[in-house]
Order: structure tokens, then C-alpha cells, then sequence
């Protein structure tokens, strides 16, 4: 039985960061939702009321239909009404502090898309297969230089995709480490050890006046970038952006900056927390190892599997364009559509047996990269970074254990292991 | 008359493949299905894109 209400205790949790931090009580709460409440309204204090759609089926139904539940016109990811408020304040009327591909609607959206697309496409992304091999096996011997012992997550799985992005981008490895500080501020603003610094959680405004102290960090940064690639373009990706045209004109500096942004931010963080969660489920699950050592083939099925079991990204908004009738649901126009996608991706109606790791599922139709024509266009260079590294790592691994507890980041927006402490025996 | 070779077809928005050779028998196409064949409001098995969007893959 479906009630149109989720009670506000239940709701305010799935609001609230420090859920997050125990996935297996968000896994919890959102079975209680798929089951009571699939497509259910939650009236939290403070926010406007949100439909939850918690089911695979209707979060592909709304998310390839672009044209009707807008990306554009209201905050993107779940924001309070103080927070919309301050959005639009810092911005002059904008309900985003960033104007990436993810905030973007038809035409523009495409538009925008289409400026680095085809360098995202698996057969533009298969040619740098070398130059990813060759920072994975690094990286590989890094691991084995540590063992017995490392914090997989802290001292590995946040650095390697962070340099195979940037390096693709064009960005310096000196400011590598700049560009994870901002990340972790802006992803996970709320998360005691990785907040930005004197910010102020309790503050219902922080989220934004961080985002906004991000913004004109990357601004600041990266019109400097623009300005260099324009006088002297290289074979990067900051020169296509930099030079990209978009009606035949040079793009708009905030959806420019916007665009360094998520590929500084979204672009390495999100396959930094599926290696993270991967890692801790090859230490957890008995046999799995074994098997991916006894069948390599397997690993590209791995890869896609922790995709599914990491899902970083826990939610975007959407907002109804006209009035829609979902699962017998009537959706009015304007109103507010919450997409989980960690419930999405584990619902039983779409996934045989969905808490159980199956590197060989197949089909395995997550929705992890999302749906629709914003579907994440990085996910062939994740895949492929995903799978080079545990090419590397697993033949040579020999033995691994957790070795303590592991731990997630505390976000409701993109949220993976901060630690994975792991005990390890790797060959040389 | 010789029957026109099968050929691959490559979602423009994300990239999936569809093989005529191989169809998509995880969604009931058999092999052999050519995508003229599939119905108009085919979509995307990866990310729900039309038909249309499908363009001839070049490697």
C-alpha cells in the first residue's frame, strides 16, 4: 500500500548528509520507501515538497523526457528554500551557482554537449588507453609500495582518476591537489573531515556560500586557462573548451568556467568513490578476488557492477514542466521531482537479487552514469580507467583484508568511501 | 541479388552500440535484426534515446 505522504521523519532523513555516512541504514530507508512509498510526496520544513521517485522505471520515465521535467529552472540538486534564495541572490536570478551540462535544457543543453562530445565518445576514449595504462600501472606500483597496510581511499583512490582526468584536460600536476581541495568542498560540504575549513554546517546557507567560494576559485583559475588556450590551443581538452562555439559564439563565461568545473570536480570524484567502494568490496566479499584472478575477463563486469553497487550520485531535482501522470500519480506543473539513484539502482523490480555484487550481472542497466540525454558524458573514460587499474592491480594482488572499518563521506549529492582501510600482500 | 552486409549503428548521445549481426537478445531481438526493422519507438537500451539518434558507427 502507497501513502501520497512520506512522514517527516522518514523524509528528513534522506536529507540530511549525515545519513549518508551509513549506507546501509540509506539502503534501509530507501527499501521502506520503494515499498510504502514508490512515488510519494515528502513536506520537509524548510524545503518545498519534493515527489521522491524511487523506482528504476520512473526515474528512465522522467529522465528521458528532458522537454518535460526541466533541468534548468530551478536548483538541480536538492537545495532548502533559504538556499534557492541565497542561489539566486549571489548569482543575479540564477537558481544555480553552476552552469554545467547538468544545469542545462534543451537546445542548449546539446548545444554545449556537442562541443566536447565526440572526445568523450568510446572510440575517441579507446585511443587513450595507453596513456590511462601507463598512469594505472603507476599507480598499481603505488599500491604495492604501500603495503601492508593503506587507507585505499585516502592515500590512492581519490589521487588516480584526479590525474587521468586532469592530465586529459591539461591541467598542471602541481595544482592537481587544488583541484581535489575544491572538489571535496564542494561535494561534500558537510562532511567533518572533508568540509572546507571554518565553514559553518550548522548554517542552513553554508552549502551555497561555499559553492559560491568554490565558483570563484575555478573562476579565477580557469579564465586564466581560457585566456592561454585561446592565444596558444593545444592537444587538450581545456583548448576545445576554451575555443568551443556554441551558436557561433564563445561560450558564456559561467557555463566556461562551469564546464572546467565538472570535468575538475565530477570528473574524477564520482569514479574516485566507485574504485573506493569497489576496493572495499573485493576485501569483503570471499571468493571475489579469486575469481577475477582466475578470470580476467571478468573485470570489465566488476567495474560495471561497482558502478551499480557505488552509485555516487545520490539525487538530482527535477522540475515538471506540465502536468504528468506518473505510476497513477498526478504531477502538476512546477512541481519538484527528488530522482534517487541509489534506489533506483537497487530496486527489486529492475535488478534480480539488487544487494547482492554480481560481476558477471548481465544486462546490468544501471542508471549509475544517469539516463536520458544527460547521461554522464565521461562514462566511457570511467569505465576504461576502472578497468586498466584493476587490470593492473588484480593479477598482482595476493592477499587483502579490511584491516578497520570503513567509512563513507557524509553528502547527499555525491557520496563514496572517504576510508578503506585495507590489509594487503601485492607482488612487486 | 547479394543481401546488404549487416552493419553497426552508435547512439549519438551516449555512444551505445547496436550490431544488426549480433541484435540485442537480452531485450528479445534476435540476431540478424536490421535497425530499420525495430519498431519506430525503439529506444536506446543505455540511455532511452530514439531510434534516429543512431548513426552509422565509425571506429
Amino acid at each position: 500500500m502507497d501513502n501520497l505522504k512520506i512522514p517527516v521523519e522518514l523524509a528528513a532523513q534522506i536529507y540530511n548528509p549525515a545519513t549518508f555516512g551509513d549506507r546501509n541504514r540509506v539502503n534501509e530507508i530507501f527499501k521502506i520507501l520503494r515499498r510504502d512509498y514508490p512515488l510519494s510526496i515528502a513536506e520537509v520544513p524548510g524545503y518545498d515538497p519534493h515527489w521522491i521517485v524511487t523506482k528504476y522505471d520512473d526515474i528512465r520515465e522522467i529522465t528521458r523526457q528532458d522537454e518535460l521535467f526541466l533541468s534548468s529552472v530551478r536548483s538541480k540538486t536538492l537545495a532548502s528554500q533559504h538556499a534557492e534564495q541565497l542561489m539566486r541572490d549571489y548569482t543575479g536570478g540564477l537558481p544555480h551557482i553552476f552552469r554545467t551540462l547538468v544545469h542545462m535544457d534543451e537546445p542548449e543543453h546539446t548545444e554545449y554537449r556537442n562541443v566536447t562530445a565526440a572526445h568523450f565518445m568510446p572510440q575517441a576514449v579507446a585511443k587513450l588507453e595507453p596513456k590511462v595504462r601507463e598512469i594505472a600501472k603507476r599507480y598499481a606500483d603505488r599500491l604495492a609500495g604501500m603495503a601492508p597496510h593503506c587507507d585505499f581511499a585516502w592515500d590512492l583512490a581519490f589521487y588516480y582518476p584526479l590525474e587521468v582526468i586532469l592530465s586529459v584536460v591539461g591541467i598542471p600536476e602541481k595544482d592537481h591537489e587544488k583541484m581535489l581541495r575544491l572538489t571535496q568542498w564542494l561535494f561534500t560540504y558537510a562532511d567533518p573531515e572533508l568540509k572546507r575549513p571554518g565553514s559553518n554546517v550548522t548554517d542552513p546557507g553554508e552549502i551555497i556560500k561555499t559553492w559560491d567560494l568554490v565558483y570563484a576559485e575555478f573562476k579565477d583559475y580557469y579564465d586564466k586557462v581560457i585566456a592561454d588556450r585561446r592565444a596558444h590551443p593545444r592537444d587538450d581538452i581545456a583548448s576545445v573548451i576554451a575555443n568551443g562555439q556554441v551558436r557561433g559564439c564563445p561560450m558564456e563565461n559561467r557555463a566556461a568556467i562551469s564546464y572546467f568545473a565538472i570535468a575538475s570536480t565530477a570528473g574524477h570524484d564520482t569514479t574516485s568513490a566507485t574504485t573506493g567502494m569497489a576496493m572495499w568490496k573485493l576485501a569483503e566479499e570471499p571468493g571475489l578476488l579469486q575469481r577475477l584472478k582466475d578470470n580476467p575477463k571478468l573485470i570489465a563486469g566488476f567495474v560495471e557492477e561497482s558502478i551499480r553497487w557505488a552509485t555516487p550520485i545520490q539525487q538530482f531535482v527535477r522540475s515538471a514542466k506540465e502536468d504528468y501522470v506518473l505510476r497513477g500519480r498526478q504531477i502538476k506543473k512546477g512541481d519538484l521531482l527528488y530522482l534517487s539513484y541509489i534506489s533506483g539502482n537497487r530496486d527489486e523490480d529492475a535488478f534480480e537479487d539488487p544487494f547482492t555484487f554480481k560481476p558477471d550481472r548481465s544486462p546490468n542497466r544501471h542508471i549509475g552514469f544517469g539516463y536520458g540525454t544527460h547521461i554522464c558524458l565521461g562514462q566511457h573514460l570511467a569505465r576504461l580507467e576502472m578497468r586498466c587499474f584493476w587490470e593492473e592491480v588484480i593479477p598482482r594482488l595476493k592477499h587483502l583484508e579490511m584491516g578497520g572499518e570503513g567509512r563513507m563521506t557524509e553528502s547527499e549529492l555525491v557520496c563514496g568511501p572517504k576510508h578503506v582501510p585495507i590489509t594487503f600482500e601485492m607482488a612487486a | 541479388m547479394a543481401e546488404e552486409p549487416y552493419k553497426v549503428w552508435q547512439c549519438g548521445v551516449c555512444g551505445e552500440l547496436y550490431d544488426e549481426a549480433a541484435g540485442l537478445p537480452e531485450a528479445g531481438i534476435a540476431p540478424g535484426t536490421r535497425l530499420a526493422d525495430l519498431p519506430e519507438d525503439w529506444m536506446c537500451p543505455a540511455c532511452g534515446s530514439s531510434k534516429a539518434d543512431f548513426v552509422p558507427y565509425d571506429a
